[in-house]
């Protein structure tokens, strides 16, 4: 049975679709990628998921038991935590206190030990040094991390890593491909990342999906997937996608 | 990493010292007028404090609360005529009531910043507006009487200071608990709140329950004090605007700020009564417009300031 | 039916006074996201300079309001460029604006009560009690002419933002004031402006209110309320939009007249805040209202 699941996942806005019956499964330990032209509905997918936006139709499924009704907060008890793609740390909170606060709601319950949790995944990220400074201190790239650190806090089992890697150095992003691969290796966390960084999705993910205009146009291996004339059509244009079919 | 200790131990000791001290200053020969200024010191200390969780804690500034410092005021003083139940009781049923209206404001909870703060102003004025006219309730204009003897008024004191006490050793106590910080990753941001698994719902309503109970309570106390209560002066907006701005004047990024900003506008208020009665409103005005320019987080912001710059020059982290 | 009509009318009548008060607050929300809680102090502060170029001058209120529009400009220059470019822009600014501008409020209210005690006022002219017969009621002239009035400045308003180059950077600045600054448009300038046309539109509504209701010193937070419903109820993308929901809004007062004992009617204002403010949760310009 897969972990996460989700059913003709559906999302509209007035006159505009932006979500059109998606369906995807995740197992336990995998790492997905999404990918897409912009618009696509990357992140409109990622809200849904995480509980911040309602279906307009379709299911969302954890371990078999539908979580569609459930609001954001109870989603993360559940074990569903997202990352945002414009980092939104608690400006007020010092660096220790942000992650402890999301420490407080692991899932599981096992919110006695929060402060240890805590600063277990500042060691991890590698912002124990920076504990108490307020987050404005900190690099964008610091803040990614405390982001990064946030979501690993609440003890998830899927992970929605919203273009994490986005806006970095490529040191600093191979560093984050190096910290998702241990949290699902140690920590058997199943990923779902999307990114423009082509990069690290391709050598990150286990499976790929593509989402065009709110559809799901693809799904494979990276591999595949980045070869398909319909991804390529959707990146480029249709003749590229054709002189592509014409090359050796 | 060494994780901080929930209340420094130093804290504590001093803060018991200070009310041991308050408690035996009326043996010392104090004067009736020096005693009973204290004691609306207390009461307004408490109110202060209590609005603080709302307005500094978790950031909604409610212009509002003489709705729950009347319902609590006027719940216990008609426990005291109709049921004739001692005092204290009365004031509880006061602060559960006022409670119970914080509950019923829940809708209000989902609005935030200015759309909080507005809708609390029609909270207020409607309050105002029914409890004047609810005349079997309140006495409407004439409001109601209390049978009071100079000696409980007398006794008041040692009331007010305990109740001033509890009040704010529960602010620090919050404020430094899982829960305070709950309410400040509320107050920072209430959807990136919801998505590391705060119910932001639940800690408000849960804040703004108590931060209504204990303005109630202080109703329940005020009333008793005067051994009047008087519905167009008790819900009024000058009420809710001395709340607003005690938290102000005192500091509203700390826990204990407002305890100070009460003690300073009741010194404050009281001669700037006997002095210029007509120029209450205007003053309270450009206190606030200068605070708010000058040193947003009033004069413990302004305290922590000057130390920062006495110590020289080092990041210190920054609260809010 | 004759009754029907008759409060028909009298909600047409009300809603060109609240759409009026209602611009100055969502122009300058619109523009500057600062929820003016000067409004209701600027409208009587506009109703009190109206009354006094009445009452010790002669001048008919309606001829007073050119000098209303300079003066309630003034100040909200003076007010933008003395307080409110000082803070802090952004979320962090929110509560401290907010509690200056309520600051302002009591200084405005304390100024009036100074001047002019805190009786009742209104301004009575010769014509304040004659009324024209139309749709089969009496509709009183001074409500005729507000709404006249009220007409004429929307229309005016519509002109400014959508035919002057001014105006198109109002609403560019509106939109997006980061990009305004690349092509070069004086945001600040334009922030001034705009505050001060806000300004000036709540002193106006100020007069306009006191030819056909009394006020005192402690007047403004009913109409800061009512002001605050018709802003999110109609939002401000559109001048249609604002003049419905201040319809909707003087038709639910006059008609709440029927069923709710007269000292609740004032309650009105408040209860229709909170049903808005509940039950839309599309929020507003794009803004979320909601949590």
């Amino acid at each position: 049975m897969a972990l996460l699941e989700t059913r003709g996942l559906t999302r509209r806005f007035g006159g505009l679709t932006a979500l059109d019956g998606v369906d995807l499964s995740l197992g336990a330990g995998e790492i997905l990628g999404v990918i897409g032209p912009n618009g696509a509905g990357k992140t409109t997918l990622f809200s849904l998921i995480a509980g911040s936006l309602r279906p307009s139709a379709g299911a969302i499924l954890l371990d078999g038991q539908p979580v569609t009704r459930l609001p954001a907060h109870r989603r993360v008890r559940a074990g569903i935590v997202r990352t945002h793609q414009i980092v939104r740390p608690f400006a007020n909170l010092t660096v220790f206190e942000n992650v402890l606060v999301a420490a407080m709601h692991a899932h599981g319950g096992a919110a006695g030990h929060a402060r240890d949790r805590a600063a277990d995944v500042l060691e991890l990220v590698g912002l124990a040094d920076r504990y108490d400074q307020p987050p404005s201190a900190l690099t964008l790239a610091g803040r990614k991390r405390l982001e990064l650190a946030r979501a690993l806090a609440t003890g998830p089992r899927v992970l929605l890593l919203d273009e994490v890697v986005a806006g970095v150095n490529p040191a600093e992003a191979l560093a984050f491909a190096q910290l998702i691969r241990r949290v699902r290796d140690g920590r058997g966390v199943a990923v779902v990342m999307t990114e423009h960084v082509m990069p690290a999705v391709m050598s990150l993910s286990d499976r790929i999906i593509v989402l065009e205009h709110g559809k799901r146009i693809a799904e494979g291996a990276p591999r595949d997937v980045v070869s398909d004339p319909r991804v390529i059509a959707a990146y480029l244009g249709s003749e590229a996608a054709a002189a592509g079919e014409a090359a050796p | 990493m060494t994780v901080p200790p929930l209340i420094p131990r130093g804290m504590a000791r001093v803060f018991l010292a200070v009310c041991v001290v308050l408690a035996v200053l009326p043996a010392l020969d104090l004067s009736l007028y020096t005693h009973n200024l204290l004691t609306r010191a207390y009461i307004l200390i408490a109110a202060a404090l209590a609005w603080n969780w709302m307005g500094g804690f978790v950031g909604q500034i409610s212009f509002g609360h003489a709705a729950m410092f009347g319902v609590g005021g006027f719940v216990a003083a008609r426990g005291m005529l109709d049921l004739h139940l001692p005092p204290q009781l009365c004031w509880l049923g006061g602060a559960v009531a006022a409670g119970v209206f914080a509950l019923g404001a829940h809708p209000l909870l989902r609005l935030r910043g200015p759309y909080f703060s507005i809708a609390t102003i029609g909270v207020g004025e409607a309050s105002r507006v029914v409890f004047t006219y609810w005349e079997k309730f309140t006495g409407g204009a004439t409001g109601l009487s209390l049978p009071i003897d100079a000696d409980f008024q007398y006794q008041l004191y040692w009331w007010t200071l305990g109740v001033a006490a509890v009040v704010a050793a529960a602010s620090v106590v919050i404020r430094r608990s899982s829960f305070g910080l709950r309410l400040l990753a509320i107050k920072a941001d209430v959807e990136a709140a919801a998505d590391v698994g705060i119910s932001a719902t639940l800690y408000q309503d849960l804040i703004f329950m108590l931060s209504g109970a204990v303005v109630g309570l202080c109703g329940g106390l005020s009333a008793s004090y005067a051994s009047f209560i008087e519905p167009s002066d008790t819900f009024g907006f000058e009420r809710s605007i001395a709340f607003v701005l005690m938290a102000v004047i005192g500091g509203t990024g700390t826990a204990l700020g407002p305890a100070l900003g009460a003690a300073v506008f009741v010194l404050v208020d009281t001669s700037l009564l006997a002095s210029y009665p007509e120029l209450h409103l205007g003053l309270y005005g450009v206190l606030l417009i200068n605070i708010m320019l000058f040193e947003p987080l009033g004069l413990l912001g302004l305290g922590q300031r000057v130390l920062r710059l006495a110590r020289g020059p080092k990041p210190a982290p920054r609260r809010a | 039916m004759a009754r029907l009509a008759d409060l028909v009318v009298s909600a047409v009548l009300l809603a060109g006074l609240y759409a009026t008060m209602a611009y100055g607050l969502g122009l300058i929300y619109g523009v500057l996201r600062v929820v003016n809680l000067a409004h209701g102090g600027v409208i009587m502060a506009g109703a009190y300079v109206g009354w006094v170029l009445f009452d010790r001058f002669g001048v008919d209120p309606y001829l007073a309001i050119p000098v209303v529009l300079v003066l309630g400009f003034a100040l909200g220059v003076a007010m933008y460029r003395v307080l409110i470019r000082r803070l802090p822009r952004g979320a962090s600014g929110g509560p401290a604006s907010l509690l200056l501008l309520f600051g302002v409020w009591l200084v405005l209210r304390n100024i009036a009560y100074l001047l002019f005690t805190g009786n009742d006022r209104s301004i009575r002219t010769a014509y304040s009690s004659s009324s024209l017969a139309i749709a089969g009621t009496h509709v009183p002239v001074t409500r005729l002419i507000v709404l006249a009035i009220g007409l004429v400045i929307a229309v005016g308003l519509h002109l400014l933002l959508h035919r002057t180059l001014v105006g198109r950077a109002i609403r560019a600045a509106a939109q997006n004031a980061d990009s305004c600054t690349l092509v070069g448009i004086d945001v600040e300038r334009i922030y001034r402006l705009t505050f001060g046309i806000g300004t000036a539109l709540a002193g106006v509504a100020g007069v306009l209110l006191a030819t056909v209701f009394s006020f005192n010193p402690a007047s403004g937070s009913s109409e800061l309320l009512k002001s605050f419903v018709v802003v999110v109820l109609g939002g401000l993308g559109s001048m249609s939009g604002v003049v419905l929901a201040a319809l909707v809004v003087a038709a639910a007062e006059v008609f709440a007249v029927l069923i709710l004992p007269s000292y609740l009617t004032s309650a009105v204002g408040f209860l229709l805040l909170v049903l808005v403010l509940v039950l839309r949760p599309g929020g507003l310009f794009g803004h979320r209202v909601l949590a």
